[in-house]
């Protein structure tokens, strides 16, 4: 017998004894249930960010399509704006607009923090 | 693939495959048994992408092995000793004839690179073919050949046979 015959025999002679473990199906389990958990939470959160994206593109067309009939209705001439509540709101836009756009970047900031922390705390629970 | 379905398969491929780690780990059974777990939700995750193409261990079997090498690099990076994974294989053996026998075994595996460690456990413990091992490690026939006959002299060597 040659030392190729004894290496392999000494081999197929000792394979490694495992152990039976009951509890390595039931850990398996409990994995696989925390991986559903996962699974169906970023598929929770992909169909809320699509929802979001539809709300706010619905809400920037009908907020546009006011704009452009408000315009048609009642046009407004800078150079003559008269006296009327409607002409002292576009005024009042108009001279503050710089203001009302550091607003909405401060809020727009704001409120993907308030998003992304919320979204964080619920991962956690998994 | 429903969870009950890969559990069910699971449960018919889970004696080897802790086997095959126990081997690459060289009697490290809680690594072994922790790399498995690892590997079975990565398989649980891809469970979507197995075509059937191959047997359903050949596929599990890849994957816990990719999941072997990972952890090995990550030990690398960790800077974990061998010498912990022999005393930990030293405690877990009981009887001692056997604890000896397996003890030489898994520190003569353990001096053996990776590669060569895995082919010699599918072969010679697991009982897969050459076309399988190397389906498992994604390496040509003859590579694998090549490293069955180093990592047999390397062994005997070690193991004074």
């Amino acid at each position: 017998m040659n030392g190729k015959d004894n290496i392999e025999e000494f081999l197929r002679s000792n394979k490694p004894q495992v152990k039976d473990d009951p509890t390595f199906l039931l850990e398996t389990q409990r994995r696989l249930k925390q991986v559903e958990g996962i699974k169906a939470e970023v598929d929770r959160q992909r169909t809320n960010g699509r929802i979001a994206l539809i709300v706010a593109l619905a809400i920037g067309i009908l907020l546009g399509a006011t704009a452009v009939f408000i315009g048609y209705v009642c046009p407004f001439d800078p150079e003559n704006p008269g006296q009327s509540a409607f002409a002292g709101i576009i005024l009042f836009i108009t001279t503050w607009k710089q203001y009302f756009l550091i607003l909405a970047a401060a809020l727009s900031v704001f409120l993907t923090l308030l998003l992304s922390r919320t979204r964080n705390s619920s991962f956690c629970n998994y | 693939m429903t969870r009950e379905r890969f559990i069910d398969l699971v449960r018919t491929e889970q004696e080897p495959l802790r086997r095959f780690l126990l081997g690459l780990c060289s009697g490290n059974a809680s690594l072994a048994d922790d790399i498995a777990q690892d590997a079975l939700v990565r398989a649980y995750v891809a469970s979507g992408s197995f075509l059937g193409l191959s047997k359903f261990s050949t596929w599990l079997f890849r994957i816990a092995y990719n999941c072997f090498i990972d952890n090995c690099r990550k030990a690398t990076l960790d800077t974990v000793s061998s010498e912990s994974f022999e005393a930990q294989s030293v405690l877990s053996d009981e009887g001692t004839d056997d604890s000896f026998r397996y003890q030489q075994l898994y520190q003569a595996l353990d001096r053996i690179p990776e590669k060569e460690r895995a082919v010699i456990v599918l072969h010679y413990f697991e009982d897969h073919d050459i076309k399988e091992i190397s389906s498992i490690m994604q390496i040509p026939t003859g590579t694998v050949k090549y490293l069955l006959s180093i990592g047999r002299n390397h062994l005997k060597e070690y193991l004074s046979i």
